[in-house]
């Protein structure tokens, strides 16, 4: 077996984090109609339940809104971008194709944005009453408008499902106060990406990853100083949502937290910005930017979209991303020509999957996703159709789109789309999808606040940015953070 | 007093008709710009806290003023403020007027050469800003490689990555974006003096530099005036090109006021610290237009 697959779920792990409530949760749920045992998440378990359930969606949506229903909806998401591979945006077609069959009398206008303008482009529509009737924002950013009263409270119940259909670490993201604002649509978490070959070049083991972030630093400096290329992809731009992304894992593994979020109950009132552990992982990062200089120069000014170029030129060794990354670089690959071309293709054959490290702490990973959530009629532009937006998200959160719309790069947010045949046909095509789905266990959701956005985008990076370019010490760079993030909670 | 000024109300209704054919564009500026200015600095006495609805905001009077001025990111971005308006103005300036009498001499060519010096000013500031950022990338860039390849640096140059390097990078990509602009006023200005004044000199014996130092730019001083007073403005108001190729970092090092308010205004969601921050930059401006209007109807009384 490959060790990266091996990932018994034991006992100590499951009440590591705020995952192991998920997997608690969605055990209590066995025997209900999900008939997911979560409490046995291997990579294992998951391939075994994959095709053993059928679903009809429309049937599951008629129960919810007839399916004749003549209305209009406005829909923002954050879509497929250049970016995205290119099955992305063939099933984005499929998806609207269906939605307009199953309903055809919904005259939907959508509306795809960039992931890093779409929330200031929501937070200025919502503030003008120009809001959409329905938006899919990933899993950091409702919780702002939820307590500005700027959502209608809408959950599962409201399209036709139960709580248990949803990972409780999911429905702790969509809730506010005590009230549901809105339905997971998807949830995912990342891994390791590696090149076994500049591996092999470095005199690494190439089938092996660095186990631990304390080895990734020293891998990441094994690979530069023998090769000459970067190590390790580090992404540290402010105001981009894939620096805490890669970051917070590290961060968390060390022992550290933005908040108290990766302990079992957080009370998002302790700081641990500047705990051992946040600065631990920090001086981590200067190491391999200043000391090892074993990562991209342009950590500072870029996204992970910026790795996606050296790692398929061979440039970069390791980096954290998505399990859409491979599709990512197999269109890249097609694209090149002549010598560029047998480079990539080589690069994608060397293309590894593996566990996100341990820390001293923890392993820890992000308990990303999305959630779909319905605006208040007094905000939204030319009046909210309530029926049509029920309609719209019972079908996108149901178990067959949930699934089919988080192809490449995520989970069904709905539990039950682990048993569907697409969940066999993701997992019989897409390579390594079972080892990021594995890593569910150890995700962990960044807290449930209106200051999440500021904390994790703005906050987090400038702390990054002020000890990798040397304008603060370690330890000052996480002080003036903690200060930061008092004074934000102060504030309320 | 027969001699005595009436009144405006007087004024007003005996032009009335005249009044009225303006008062539809009287309105629009009125919303659109009168509007935005009060709310602004109505907004500026509040508290917007991010978990707030704007209608929840606390009344705090002048504390969102005294907070900005104490802030440790004001200070740094007052002096990149500072340090980005004076150098990109003056870079471009000098750089418009330079090209601006190369231009304004007959040569052949000389209609196509002012057609390409006028591109940077007729690109998209986005798109501009893009293609910098690619050219200046710390690793790949093409100016970093070129410098590498030719043995200028043993690795590329850290043009954005860099505390110490970023905003004169920065500064130069804007200095590119408006030297045309000035190159305009001034060729303008240029063809404005008088020739004959020019050729007697010359027949009077000054020498080129003498006749461009005493008759030349003594005729430039209003437009120069002008561009300068224009290119501070717009420099001041820059948003599009620090924006898109740093977002103000790396940490802070080419934050500016007006990134500075559009990050505490979006990214942290303090409207009324925004709004606060605006009205001081919209003081400064006023400033600014004070000496620009006076600088346009000068010579309008006499």
């Amino acid at each position: 077996m490959h060790p990266n697959h091996a990932l018994p779920v034991n006992r100590r792990s499951l009440l590591a984090g705020v995952a192991s409530l998920a997997i608690a949760g969605a055990a209590r749920a066995q025997g209900s109609k999900t008939g997911v045992d979560a409490a046995t998440w291997t990579p294992e378990y998951i391939t075994s339940i994959a095709g053993t359930a059928e679903y009809d969606t429309a049937a599951e949506c008629a129960k919810v809104v007839p399916l004749d229903y003549r209305g209009r909806l406005t829909y923002w998401y954050w879509g497929p971008n250049q970016a995205s591979p290119q099955i992305e945006h063939e099933i984005d077609a499929q998806f609207w194709a269906a939605f307009a069959k199953t309903y055809p009398n919904i005259q939907v206008s959508k509306l795809s944005l960039d992931y890093n303008t779409m929330l200031d482009k929501l937070r200025a529509a919502s503030l003008g009453k120009a809001a959409p009737m329905v938006a899919r924002l990933p899993i950091l950013w409702g919780s702002e408008f939820a307590a500005k009263g700027m959502l209608m409270p809408f959950g599962p119940a409201d399209v036709g499902f139960g709580d248990d259909e949803f990972w409780p670490g999911a429905l702790k993201s969509v809730t506010w106060k005590g009230k549901k604002y809105g339905v997971p649509t998807n949830n995912e978490t990342m891994a390791l990406i590696w090149n076994a070959d500049l591996f092999k070049q470095a005199g690494l083991d190439p089938e092996k990853p660095p186990a631990t972030w304390d080895e990734l630093v020293a891998y990441s400096k094994q690979i530069k100083d023998r090769t000459g290329k970067n190590g390790y992809g580090m992404v540290a731009r402010v105001n981009a949502g894939n620096t805490p992304f890669r970051f917070m894992p590290q961060l968390w593994a060390y022992g550290g937290g933005a908040l108290d979020e990766a302990e079992d109950n957080p009370t998002y009132k302790t700081i641990k910005i500047n705990s051992p552990g946040a600065k631990a992982a920090l001086q981590a990062s200067v190491d391999m930017y200043i000391r090892d200089k074993s990562v991209p120069v342009s950590a500072l000014t870029n996204t992970q979209t910026e790795n996606q170029d050296p790692f398929i030129a061979g440039q970069l060794a390791m980096m954290i991303s998505h399990p859409s990354e491979y599709a990512a670089m197999l269109d890249r690959a097609k694209k090149a020509t002549g010598d560029d071309r047998k480079i990539a293709d080589a690069v994608v054959a060397n293309m590894r999957y593996g566990l996100i490290p341990k820390g001293s702490a923890r392993r820890a990973v992000v308990f990303g996703g999305s959630n779909a959530h319905v605006f208040n009629a007094d905000i939204v532009e030319g009046g909210l159709d309530v029926k049509a937006a029920r309609a719209f998200v019972a079908f996108m959160t149901g178990p067959e789109w949930s699934t089919k719309m988080a192809w490449v790069s995520s989970n069904p947010g709905n539990i039950r789309g682990f048993r569907s045949k697409w969940m066999k046909e993701r997992l019989d095509t897409i390579k390594f999808l079972n080892i990021t789905t594995s890593m569910l266990p150890n995700g962990i959701p960044f807290p449930v606040l209106p200051q999440s956005a500021e904390i994790m985008n703005i906050i987090v990076p400038n702390m990054l940015q002020n000890a990798l370019t040397k304008k603060m010490t370690v330890d000052a760079a996480a002080d003036a953070a903690a200060k930061q993030i008092k004074d934000l909670l102060a504030d309320l | 007093m027969a001699n005595a000024r009436p009144g405006l109300l007087r004024r007003i209704v005996r032009h009335r008709a005249d009044y009225l054919y303006v008062a539809p564009a009287l309105l629009v500026m009125l919303l659109v710009i009168a509007y935005p200015i009060y709310d602004t600095i109505y907004l500026s006495f509040f508290n917007t806290p991010p978990n707030l609805a704007l209608e929840d905001k606390i009344f705090i009077g002048l504390g969102n003023y005294q907070r900005i001025l104490g802030m440790d990111s004001f200070h740094e971005a007052t002096w990149n403020t500072f340090v980005w308006t004076v150098f990109s103005t003056l870079f471009a300036f000098v750089l418009g007027f330079g090209a601006a009498l190369a231009l304004n001499r007959e040569f052949v060519g000389r209609g196509l050469m002012r057609g390409i010096l006028l591109i940077p000013y007729v690109i998209s500031a986005v798109a501009a800003s893009y293609i910098w950022r690619w050219l200046y990338h710390s690793d790949f860039g093409v100016i970093g490689a070129i410098s590498v390849a030719i043995g200028l640096t043993e690795n590329p140059i850290n043009f954005l990555d860099s505390t110490d390097f970023v905003m004169a990078s920065l500064i130069v990509v804007n200095v590119w974006k408006e030297f045309p602009f000035a190159m305009i006023m001034m060729l303008a200005g240029l063809q404005t003096v008088p020739d004959q004044l020019l050729r007697a000199a010359q027949v009077d014996g000054a020498g080129p530099w003498h006749r461009f130092w005493h008759i030349t730019v003594p005729h430039l001083k209003g437009v120069t005036l002008v561009t300068v007073l224009l290119l501070l403005v717009a420099n001041l108001n820059s948003f599009t090109i620090p924006w898109i190729m740093t977002g103000g970092g790396p940490a802070g090092a080419s934050e500016i006021w007006i990134t500075h308010i559009y990050q505490l205004a979006f990214g942290r969601i303090r409207f009324g610290l925004a709004s606060a921050y605006s009205v001081i930059l919209f003081i400064v401006m006023m400033g600014m237009g004070y000496f620009y209007v006076r600088a346009l109807t000068k010579g309008d009384a006499k």
